[in-house]
């Protein structure tokens, strides 16, 4: 009798558990906006990118809920690890996805993830919006994916204009991680460099392992080789380890480097050797813009840490979404006419001058020299032909 | 150019010697791949890195960690690789799936402990880059040929030198009959895995203050390559897994640097071995417990 009795109770109280966290579930839903988000906030050679990432992530939803959330609804981060890894990036757009709830999705991670996920997006009709992938497959999945940033070729093809305009260089070395944004990036440049300015020469070219921690041999083989610069189109460990190179092998060499070795773990890696590295990002730091200055003052205080362009273009890729969502709501349609006729909106990373037809954000290329181990302004290349990829 | 990328090969070769010297041993006794060996490689860079920064000393960084690390050996061959081999007609793959076992928990542990983020040991020496002519030396590298040639002479010394160095000796050439002999096999096999994890903990320092940069991933490569030099080393004979690490270090620089041989610098290793197990199957010294 008494077990009878304990068996009903127990089934009672697993029926109205499961009522209450089913209601739960659909009040929560109603309640809020959910953002997916995913970054590779554990993989090691790229863990001080994902933290940057899901930093800015979180912090882009604290200001926007404590300004009112979207129209007054707030605004929930729904955030997952990658681990830079294309199965988990794969499983993770399979869940968001599927899932009704999330009503749109940012990519807070490298080409390889995003492109991997890009597609799984489009076929869901889930929108998308990447805030640093540099590869054009990301984009080319689909017109429900954006990115806020721009391509990688984009960049390169404006490094090869401050190398041979603005640095003077006339013999370049390249040392690249031999992954999608190496060789995209070191193909424009070349090309760029091929069909302007054919009196600059690459007189050494070296792909490497994103494993490969020893640049040693390969930096004095570029120091040999007669170069005026190196180009490296590194992430910053590897690029760290190229400027400590140049530094003690005493080579009088300056070093152009990509957004990549755009963040503080680089100063960190590289200390006083990072002094006198050019790079080519999207963000200014000295830019006087009130949304970057508010977005360096609120990270510092948050984190106490020293932003990057990676956390900038996340916190840009909620911003454009939010203001998709602030002006046709959720719907993913109207969100994504909305988004391809953004033009001239205010980001961290600068002014997003429009979209292109692949859903490229279309900005001016910033050049940053590191000085006193810091990043400031010195340079931008704006000149439309070679802002829109559209135009190669 | 052709003498600096020497020394540079020189330096990377004498860092893959002592990083590959701790699964030498092991196999050399045991005669078990112990991958795990990276895992102590890992472990003993953090371990390094935390009483770097708590006390300020390199020295007290690398004796700590050396001994933590060997004692952790100690625990796990005790724990594990004792109970697994104990066991009659034990496959010899069973403690091969263990150290990887093994080596997988130690780089996640280090992650969720430590965190995934690079960690930067900022060591300044007491000496600038050296400079002759247009070939330099860097600091970093002198204590690497250096500590690498003390350590080295020390294992030489206890291996041949000291009544273990004969026990061990003893049991790598023939474990049953060096036990029937009254051989303390015990304290032969301990004496691998603390001077073999030690060796590895110090080579993680090296390779910590030469990059300036440690991850959790630090133990993937050797992980591999480790397995590469020792059975082009011939196999737990620690005088031809110093040779081997040279000469795959060598191999590595120079090919990357003077052929466009389209392989990443990483499988140069293996290339290096499929060679010489086509030429010499035996590996460069042969005999395994030769000191």
């Amino acid at each position: 009798m008494m077990k009878k009795a304990l068996s009903i109770t127990l089934s009672l109280l697993m029926i109205l558990s499961l009522v209450v966290f089913t209601g739960h579930v659909a009040e929560a839903a109603n309640d809020t906006i959910k953002i997916g988000f995913f970054a590779p906030v554990t993989a090691p050679s790229a863990a001080a990118d994902g933290e940057s990432a899901l930093n800015s992530a979180k912090l882009a939803v604290k200001l926007v809920n404590e300004n009112g959330g979207i129209n007054g609804t707030p605004v929930e981060l729904v955030d997952l690890d990658d681990g830079l890894d294309t199965t988990a990036a794969a499983n993770i757009a399979e869940k968001f996805a599927g899932d009704n709830s999330i009503a749109a999705v940012v990519s807070g991670s490298y080409s390889g993830p995003t492109k991997v996920a890009a597609p799984i997006f489009q076929e869901a009709g889930k929108l998308m919006v990447s805030a640093y992938a540099v590869h054009p497959d990301v984009t080319g999945a689909g017109d429900l994916i954006f990115s806020q940033s721009f391509p990688g070729a984009v960049q390169a093809t404006g490094a090869a204009v401050v190398a041979a305009e603005q640095l003077k260089a006339t013999k370049i070395a390249i040392i690249y991680v031999d992954l999608d944004f190496g060789t995209t990036q070191v193909n424009a440049f070349k090309a760029k460099l091929e069909k302007d300015y054919p009196n600059v020469q690459v007189v050494y070219e070296q792909g490497v392992s994103i494993k490969d921690s020893d640049m040693t041999s390969l930096v004095t083989a570029a120091g040999a080789s007669g170069a005026d610069l190196i180009y490296s189109v590194n992430y910053y460990e590897q690029a760290a380890e190229v400027l400590r190179q140049v530094g003690m092998q005493g080579l009088n060499i300056p070093v152009l480097g990509t957004e990549g070795a755009d963040s503080w773990m680089l100063l960190e890696i590289a200390q006083e050797y990072a002094n006198g590295l050019y790079i080519t990002t999207n963000m200014n730091r000295d830019d006087q813009n009130e949304q970057t200055q508010a977005y360096i003052k609120n990270y510092r205080e948050e984190f106490n840490k020293e932003p990057d362009m990676v956390g900038a273009s996340v916190y840009d890729a909620f911003q454009v979404l939010f203001e998709a969502m602030k002006n046709v709501g959720t719907d993913t349609q109207a969100m994504k006419e909305f988004i391809a006729n953004m033009k001239n909106f205010d980001t961290v990373t600068g002014t997003l001058l429009y979209y292109n037809a692949e859903g490229s954000a279309v900005k001016p290329i910033q050049v940053q020299l590191v000085t006193n181990g810091e990043y400031h302004y010195f340079g931008v290349v704006d000149d439309a032909q070679i802002i829109d990829p559209a135009n190669y | 150019m052709f003498l600096q990328q020497l020394i540079n090969a020189l330096t990377i070769g004498s860092l893959y010697a002592l990083t590959a010297m701790g699964a030498t041993l092991i196999y050399g006794i045991l005669g078990i791949l112990d991958i795990a060996n990276a895992g102590a490689y890992l472990v003993g860079a953090y371990v390094g890195w935390y009483v770097y920064y708590a006390t300020g000393s390199i020295v007290l960084a690398f004796l700590v960690s050396m001994l933590v690390v060997g004692l952790l050996g100690i625990f796990l061959q005790r724990a594990i690789y004792s109970p697994i081999l104990a066991k009659p007609r034990t496959l010899s793959i069973i403690p091969l799936v263990a150290a990887v076992g093994l080596f997988t928990i130690s780089s996640d542990a280090v992650r969720l402990i430590c965190g995934p983020n690079s960690k930067a040991y900022n060591l300044k020496f007491p000496m600038e880059v050296i400079r002759v002519g247009k070939v330099t030396i860097q600091p970093a590298w002198l204590m690497i040929f250096v500590l690498t040639a003390i350590l080295l002479a020390i294992l030489w010394f206890i291996l041949n030198k000291t009544k273990l160095g004969l026990a061990w000796r003893a049991t790598a050439g023939d474990r049953e009959i060096a036990l029937v002999c009254g051989v303390n096999t015990n304290n032969a096999m301990a004496l691998s895995y603390i001077l073999g994890y030690g060796f590895a903990a110090a080579a993680g320092i090296m390779t910590g203050i030469l990059y300036n940069n440690i991850t959790p991933a630090l133990g993937e490569v050797p992980s591999y390559k480790m397995l590469a030099i020792i059975v082009l080393g011939g196999l737990g004979n620690p005088l031809g897994t110093v040779i081997a690490g040279l000469v795959i270090g060598i191999a590595e620089v120079f090919l990357s640097v003077y052929t466009k041989i389209p392989i990443p610098k990483d499988a140069i290793a293996f290339v290096v071995l499929i060679i010489m197990l086509l030429v010499k199957p035996e590996g460069l010294l042969g005999r395994r417990n030769k000191v």
